[in-house]
């Protein structure tokens, strides 16, 4: 009797732990066997794979549309990530020390763009830029929106819509917990509000802005919808190049790309690890 | 004129009244503590000082000028917090710097002067450390220096040793008493714990719910309370409602109580047939197995109820003619059991009367 | 005159988001009620054609995409939350000192891109030289490829591989704020760990569910990427149709108006799912 209700409850907890483990295995299972792909000599990944071959990634670096793509996507992320990073600090610094009465309501309309699907405010950024030209054009300025939805700057707009309220969350959360003794700690030691905002509250938080920061740079980098959308004329970004291009070849340079753009988000992460694992010490 | 002067204060947080109309003057290198118990207004009393709260009404004089509308960093106080608040981003060099660099002191003379202040509060040689490695106890004595080492007109201290445990609390409390008398900086501090502010102040000010109930020296808050919630707050105290009979040919107040005929030596006039309290704490109480016939001395008896072991002392509850319950301290040593008869013994100048 | 300066902090994000989000969303309903043009963007004049023809014609079709849609999105989320709730509850109580890195391990698929993750998937159960078809043939377990992907199990697949993470995070969030004691309460009063997970853990975690619930789906019916990818033109879902209308007919008020009915459609079905288990978490209070 006793041993049954043993054995029924090994067993269970072997099934749980076998789900989870599975769950796990399932979640990283696809981009594992991207990178391995990306090594692969053969043109498909076969079981045990045919050989270790750098000859995919040769034929990423050969080609121009995939690198021309990799550094606009780049750009563009680094420009997003400075624009968002910006915007979004000093809303987070308003919401939570001055907000008074509209508070909550200020909250969700900043994380408005989280909350709706990404690709409804595509389509309705599109619509809005060719009102925009429409409405210049019969101004008779052409000349100056142009094509709007196609350009540069309607495109970084979008990533910077989308990309915002994750930095507002990041910081908002550091500003929320942090310790107001502290700055009252410096006043009562003669700083005035600027000072100790400068030299204790901002370097405190620091960690909580370069998170948000990191995370609308990556974030920005893998943006389907939007960056669909809103083509640029001539260019396009990493994703869209890689989708247009795996939805008709089985080529494993895909893959080689694949890998890079994993890379480099890996690269973003330990960049800021180690970032703000000093920068926190220091002021 | 008094170093810090607190006129007709009163602070209220919408409905609610946090402080209310209190009257406080500190004079140079005292110690004065607030005490009380959570929710007196203590903690805001001194956040109004600092200039962290805005008094609705009243006001602030620092050597007889009126500091309101001043802001914090311009008031030249030096705080303690009670959680110490120290940068967590800079060393303990630069917290100790911080208000320094604030007032423009030149390198040199800061580097001198932190060097002493680390020597005075005894952590040379971690000047390069951060708060996270130190221990509480080291936190809180460079959170010491760091306000006292800008040489502040006033210090303030928001119950600084609530966060230490119990041993640590009772050396740290001798710690900053000999190191305020040593500078000798007029001084505030807040506290809820009686015991402390009895072994640290020149002065306590004792508040409940936002005013100030008796200001004194420790003794004169210990022995003669103005009232039952001071009475009540510091130390134990039996409380018994007497009638004023007369006096007898000793000087000695006579009244009559449920527990019989006490004698009191109290100080300030009575008049016959006034209903009051009178008061006489548990270690002033001597157990006698027989009937005492000192003259002078009141004799109550009644038998043992409780008894409870405390290592230093052992309690007793008495209980006596009429649901009354005296609670006496003895010697640890003494051997009364439950249930014995007993009498309870007490000189009349032991005895102290507040006026209902 | 310090009110005024602290709203410079707000003022250029408050003005991009009302610029360039709700007036664009206002803009994006009025152009559901123009009458579209295959030779310009939008013809002059209003109508209700659009929503017209996308309910009744030809044939209920794009009814019958929508109900494949909101199926799609139902089915996606229940396994997304039979498959994350154990782990959301295995990792809100693991003592193991990996915690942290089982909790990169949930993360760091979002932190690549979902054509990656998609393409991934395409590797892997290719219909001809997949992973899994080139493993069953080499052991000689099958003869012809079996189809995995090009069809509603590959997108599914996609799906619950991208929209994982968001059920999981929420439910981790309310299990670890449930008091552990409660659990062992539950066990001293004589509760197998199941039960105690079904009658106390579950219960109080509800809130999380329906957030990760309604995240997911309504992150599947706005789905675009993964159904093109791993569906071919095999799976059409509403998505799909509407970046058609946009890119390839050119049918803006059209489009506008499909993906106002499947705005619509998802915010219907999230409501009973919000009736449903406010109902049920009654019964528990």
């Amino acid at each position: 009797m006793r041993a049954a209700a043993v054995l029924r409850k090994r067993l269970g907890r072997g099934l749980y732990l076998g789900l989870v483990g599975f769950v796990y295995a399932f979640l990283l299972l696809p981009l594992v066997i991207v990178v391995l792909a990306s090594l692969n000599a053969g043109e498909y990944l076969t079981f045990p794979p045919e050989g270790f071959s750098l000859r995919w990634y040769v034929s990423f670096f050969n080609s121009d549309p995939f690198i021309d793509s990799l550094v606009f996507s780049l750009w563009l992320a680094f420009l997003c990530m400075i624009i968002a990073t910006l915007l979004g600090s000093m809303v987070a610094l308003y919401v939570v020390r001055f907000a008074r009465k509209w508070r909550d309501q200020l909250r969700l309309f900043i994380l408005m763009p989280l909350l709706l699907p990404e690709i409804l405010t595509a389509i309705a950024l599109l619509f809005f830029y060719y009102r925009i030209e429409t409405v210049l054009g019969g101004l008779g300025l052409e000349g100056v929106g142009g094509a709007f939805h196609k350009t540069f700057l309607g495109l970084l707009i979008g990533h910077v819509l989308v990309t915002l309220p994750f930095v507002f969350l990041g910081l908002s959360a550091s500003l929320y917990n942090f310790d107001l003794s502290l700055e009252e700690a410096a006043r009562s030691l003669g700083a005035d509000k600027y000072t100790t905002f400068r030299r204790i509250t901002l370097p405190i938080v620091k960690p909580g802005i370069i998170a948000g920061a990191l995370l609308s740079f990556i974030i920005s980098f893998d943006l389907f919808n939007i960056s669909l959308l809103l083509k640029a004329t001539g260019i396009v970004t990493l994703p869209i190049q890689l989708f247009d291009y795996v939805r008709f070849e089985f080529d494993p340079t895909a893959a080689a790309v694949s890998t890079v753009s994993i890379v480099i988000t890996v690269i973003a992460i330990v960049l800021t690890e180690k970032l703000v694992g000093l920068r926190s010490l220091r002021f | 004129m008094a170093r810090l002067a607190v006129k007709d204060l009163s602070k209220r947080f919408g409905e609610v009244v946090a402080v209310d109309g209190i009257d406080l003057e500190i004079e140079e290198r005292e110690l004065v503590s607030l005490l009380g118990p959570s929710g007196c207004g203590k903690t805001t009393t001194l956040r109004c000082i600092a200039g962290f709260e805005t008094p609705t009404a009243g006001r602030i004089l620092f050597d007889g000028a009126d500091i309101l509308g001043l802001p914090p960093e311009a008031r030249n106080i030096g705080m303690v917090f009670q959680n110490y608040a120290l940068f967590p981003h800079m060393t303990v060099t630069q917290n100790l710097a911080f208000g320094l660099e604030m007032r423009r002191v030149p390198k040199a003379e800061m580097a001198a002067r932190i060097a002493r202040v680390l020597e005075t509060v005894q952590l040379e040689g971690y000047g390069e450390r951060y708060p996270r490695q130190l221990s509480g106890g080291q936190q809180q004595r460079i959170a010491l220096g760091r306000a006292l080492v800008i040489e502040p007109r006033v210090l303030l201290l928001d119950e600084p040793l609530a966060n230490l445990d119990a041993k640590l609390r009772e050396e740290m409390r001798f710690f900053v008493r000999s190191l305020q008398k040593r500078v000798g900086i007029t001084t505030v501090y807040v506290t809820h714990d009686q015991a402390e502010a009895m072994v640290i102040s020149d002065r306590i000010a004792v508040m409940f719910q936002g005013g100030i109930h008796q200001i004194g020296t420790p003794t004169e808050i210990y022995m003669r309370p103005v009232s039952r919630e001071v009475a009540n707050f510091i130390g134990l105290s039996n409380f018994i409602e007497a009638r004023v009979r007369g006096r007898d040919e000793g000087g000695a107040y006579v009244l009559e109580s449920a527990l019989g005929e006490i004698r009191s030596a109290h100080l300030d006039s009575l008049r016959e047939g006034e209903a009051v309290t009178l008061i006489v704490r548990p270690e002033a109480i001597v157990l006698l197995k027989d009937k005492p016939d000192r003259v002078g001395a009141n004799a109550i008896s009644g038998r043992v109820k409780e008894r409870y072991f405390l290592g230093n002392i052992t309690g007793y509850r008495i209980a006596c003619a009429g649901d009354a319950v005296l609670q006496v301290q003895g010697e640890p040593w003494a051997a009364f059991a439950i249930g014995d008869p007993i009498w309870c013994r007490f000189d009349a100048d032991k005895t102290w009367i507040i006026g209902d | 005159m310090r009110a005024n300066a602290t709203l410079l902090l707000i003022a250029p994000t408050v003005g991009l988001l009302v610029g360039f989000l709700v007036i664009p969303y206002l803009n994006m309903v009025v152009m559901s009620f123009r009458t579209p043009s295959t030779s310009q963007v939008f013809a002059p004049g209003y109508t209700f054609a659009n929503y017209l023809k996308a309910i009744f014609d030809p044939d209920f079709y794009y009814l019958r995409v929508l109900r494949d849609t909101m199926a799609l999105g139902v089915t996606t989320t229940a396994i997304c939350l039979v498959l994350g709730y154990p782990v959301a509850y295995h990792l809100a109580r693991t003592p193991s000192r990996f915690k942290s890195i089982l909790y990169a391990f949930i993360l760091s698929p979002l932190l690549v891109g979902v054509v990656v993750r998609c393409y991934g998937w395409m590797i892997i159960l290719g219909n001809n030289d997949g992973l899994i078809n080139n493993i069953l043939r080499d052991l000689g377990l099958i003869q012809t490829p079996i189809q995995l992907m090009y069809n509603t199990f590959g997108v599914s697949v996609g799906l619950v591989h991208i929209f994982l993470p968001f059920m999981i995070l929420p439910i981790l969030g309310a299990i670890q704020s449930i008091d552990p004691a409660l659990e062992e309460a539950a066990q001293s009063l004589g509760a197998t760990r199941l039960k105690t997970i079904f009658r106390v853990v579950f219960p109080l975690s509800l809130p999380g569910v329906q957030a990760g619930s309604v995240l997911v789906f309504v992150l599947t019916i706005s789905a675009y990427v993964t159904p093109i990818l791993l569906g071919g033109f095999k799976v059409v879902i509403m998505p799909t149709l509407v970046i058609q209308q946009l890119l390839d007919a050119m049918l803006w008020p059209f489009g506008a108006a499909l993906a106002f009915i499947l705005s619509f459609s998802g915010a219907v079905v999230v409501y009973l799912y919000f009736m449903a288990t406010s109902w049920f978490m009654k019964g528990i209070r």
